[in-house]
């Protein structure tokens, strides 16, 4: 087989193993019981859940992201190499420790006196939206430093030359120059918080109607052989991911750099 | 006036100490160096983006080098111009004005001038990515002279440039300077570039200025060495200082064996007899004799005689190598095509050179 076809039939066939997993879904899919599931009370909490905790888990992850993208990208520091490799954190141990990690945090002196106060994390939505910031926040500091690095920091060097304090440089510049990769960090990220599983059912728990995620609910769906429930609430999830992953891909003006 | 003192800065490889420039206001200075000598280094620090050792810089009475850039009124066009994509033309070009919230009425009327000047009113609705090299090369210019800053830096403008692109935008830089008179300071490691378009030039080789001055004085007379090999100087011997003349005000050179007789005025420095020097003969101030014409007085003193060894064709003039028959010392000889085919020259043949006193000069 000539090397072109062959590399053209390992992608094809990638893209035919998802394909066939998705696919093999349907063969439960459309009895009663599916749009049953599909209405359910918990069911309809859970995806609102999983939107509004995965938005707000992003909303953070980027305040803090971004700014430190930016650092890591421009800036020259000590301690810049520590922070990148920590930044991995989250990817190389398991969610399922890094939910632990916290929950252990919430028992120290500092984490008790923290929930003292009135802020409850530990079994609550609160909860939920931090594992997924833990979880989601190196990943998207991550791929927006990259988006960043290929702005060129000569654009902002003319702009401050020109009169533009850096902070000016950086929104009017840098941000619109970035932004279609910024945009797409930004999407993918939220796609990773909405199917976190490990850390949050550590920390927050699985409880439905209260901390029940959309990923959460599959698990239990499972647990309790209520297939038509899972099926339901994967092809959400795969449907959800598909879209907003897509979406990123088309967002933003292409720029023609010199 | 622009003057920057004992701006030092130390950077990996790069030793920068001790480096003064005044430039007046108006002026249109070159700083000349050698790729890789660390120049861009010295604008950065100059444009604030990099903090130096130490160092002062001026812009008129003003100290700015503990200002950040946008303080310093000192406008940068970098070498990959670094137009700002996503906006227009125009955007561009009133990039600085509204950053720094100058009045617009009061700016109007240069800016119209330079978009006049510049040939570019069609294409101030177009984005970067539509422009040709040269139509970017003057939007950049543009952009950074319509705040009408103290200081306008150029960071080897002309390269990457088609020749007849280049031409054009040479032409539209000496014009624009004669109009507008911005303070500038370019840097760039092509001597004619420096030659045809600057007032002054400091020449900065290996961390250190090796002269400044006015472009005609470090053309004719290099301070060094480094300096005329620089600027692309053949023809540099080693010599020793045998005799000085003091009725005919002379110095006689020796060149491995061959005597050169050099007027003292033609050396900057004080110099004493067995000294060792370099001597520079310029390749195209030197003479081929015709055979039976009559040889003027003052070029009987440095007369050799020798054969051609080679004869390059470069289109606009013709490079003949000599070499003297008794000492064997090689000579580089420039020769205008016009002239060269009067002299009908050919490889082998043997001639006479005189050495012209204006392709003399002595560096210690």
């Amino acid at each position: 087989m000539s090397f072109r076809y062959t590399m053209l039939a390992a992608a094809g066939g990638l893209f035919l193993f998802y394909l066939g997993l998705l696919l093999s879904l349907l063969y439960f899919a459309g009895g009663t019981g599916f749009w049953e599931a599909l209405t359910h009370p918990y069911t309809l909490f859970s995806i609102r859940l999983s939107l509004l905790a995965a938005t707000l888990a992003t909303l953070f992850a980027v305040a803090i992201g971004l700014p430190a993208a930016y650092a890591l990208s421009r800036f020259e520091f000590r301690g810049k190499h520590l922070l990148d490799t920590f930044l991995e954190v989250p990817m190389i141990i398991s969610p399922i420790a890094l939910g632990a990690a916290l929950l252990v945090f919430f028992n120290t002196p500092l984490g008790e006196a923290i929930q003292d106060k009135g802020f409850f994390f530990v079994f609550e939505i609160p909860g939920i939206i931090l594992a997924q910031f833990a979880t989601i926040a190196g990943l998207a500091t991550r791929l927006m430093k990259a988006s960043l690095d290929e702005i060129s920091p000569r654009y902002e060097a003319v702009a401050r030359s020109l009169g533009s304090t850096p902070w000016r440089a950086f929104y009017r510049i840098t941000l619109p120059l970035a932004s279609r990769g910024l945009i797409a960090s930004v999407i993918l990220s939220w796609a990773k918080a909405v199917g976190e599983f490990g850390a949050t059912v550590t920390l927050a728990g699985a409880m439905p109607g209260k901390t029940e995620t959309m990923p959460i609910a599959i698990f239990t769906a499972l647990a309790s052989a209520n297939i038509d429930k899972a099926i339901v609430l994967i092809l959400l999830l795969a449907v959800l991911g598909l879209v907003t992953l897509y979406g990123a891909r088309l967002t933003g003006k292409r720029y023609r750099y010199d | 006036m622009i003057k920057i003192e004992n701006l030092t800065i130390i950077l990996q490889s790069f030793r920068i100490i001790d480096l003064c420039l005044a430039i007046d206001e108006g002026q249109f200075h070159f700083l000349l160096g050698p790729t890789g000598s660390g120049k861009t280094l010295i604008l950065e620090s100059i444009i604030g983006l990099r903090k130096p050792l130490k160092g002062r810089i001026c812009v008129g009475d003003k100290e700015v080098q503990d200002l950040p850039p946008e303080q310093r009124q000192i406008s940068y066009v970098p070498q990959d111009l670094a137009l700002f994509p996503h906006l227009t033309v125009k955007e561009n070009i009133l990039f600085g004005i509204k950053a720094r919230n100058l009045d617009w009425r009061l700016y109007e009327g240069h800016v119209q001038a330079l978009i006049e000047a510049m040939r570019i009113d069609s294409l101030l609705d177009r984005y970067p990515a539509n422009l040709s090299g040269g139509e970017k090369k003057r939007v950049a210019l543009l952009r950074g002279l319509a705040p009408k800053p103290k200081l306008l830096i150029l960071d080897e403008p002309l390269s990457g440039l088609d020749p007849s692109i280049k031409a054009d935008i040479q032409h539209l830089l000496k014009n624009l300077h004669a109009s507008f008179h911005p303070t500038t300071l370019c840097v760039t490691h092509d001597f004619e570039e420096a030659y045809f378009l600057g007032d002054e030039i400091t020449v900065f080789i290996d961390g250190k200025v090796e002269q400044a001055g006015k472009k005609e004085e470090v053309f004719l007379k290099p301070a060094s060495r480094k300096v005329a090999q620089f600027l692309g100087a053949t023809n540099l011997y080693r010599a020793f200082v045998l005799a000085q003349d003091e009725q005919s005000q002379r110095w006689i050179l020796g060149i491995d064996g061959a005597r050169v007789s050099v007027p003292m005025y033609l050396c900057r420095n004080p110099l004493q007899v067995g000294m060792e020097v370099d001597l520079f003969i310029r390749p195209e101030e030197v003479m081929i004799l015709r055979k039976g014409k009559p040889v003027k007085e003052s070029l009987r003193k440095n007369v050799f005689e020798g054969k051609i060894l080679d004869i390059m064709d470069r289109g606009r003039d013709y490079l003949t190598f000599f070499q003297t028959s008794k000492e064997k010392i090689p000579f580089e000889i420039s020769i205008p095509s016009y002239a060269f085919r009067n002299l009908s020259l050919s490889t082998g043949q043997t001639v006479s050179i005189a050495l012209r006193e204006e392709s003399l000069w002595i560096m210690r």
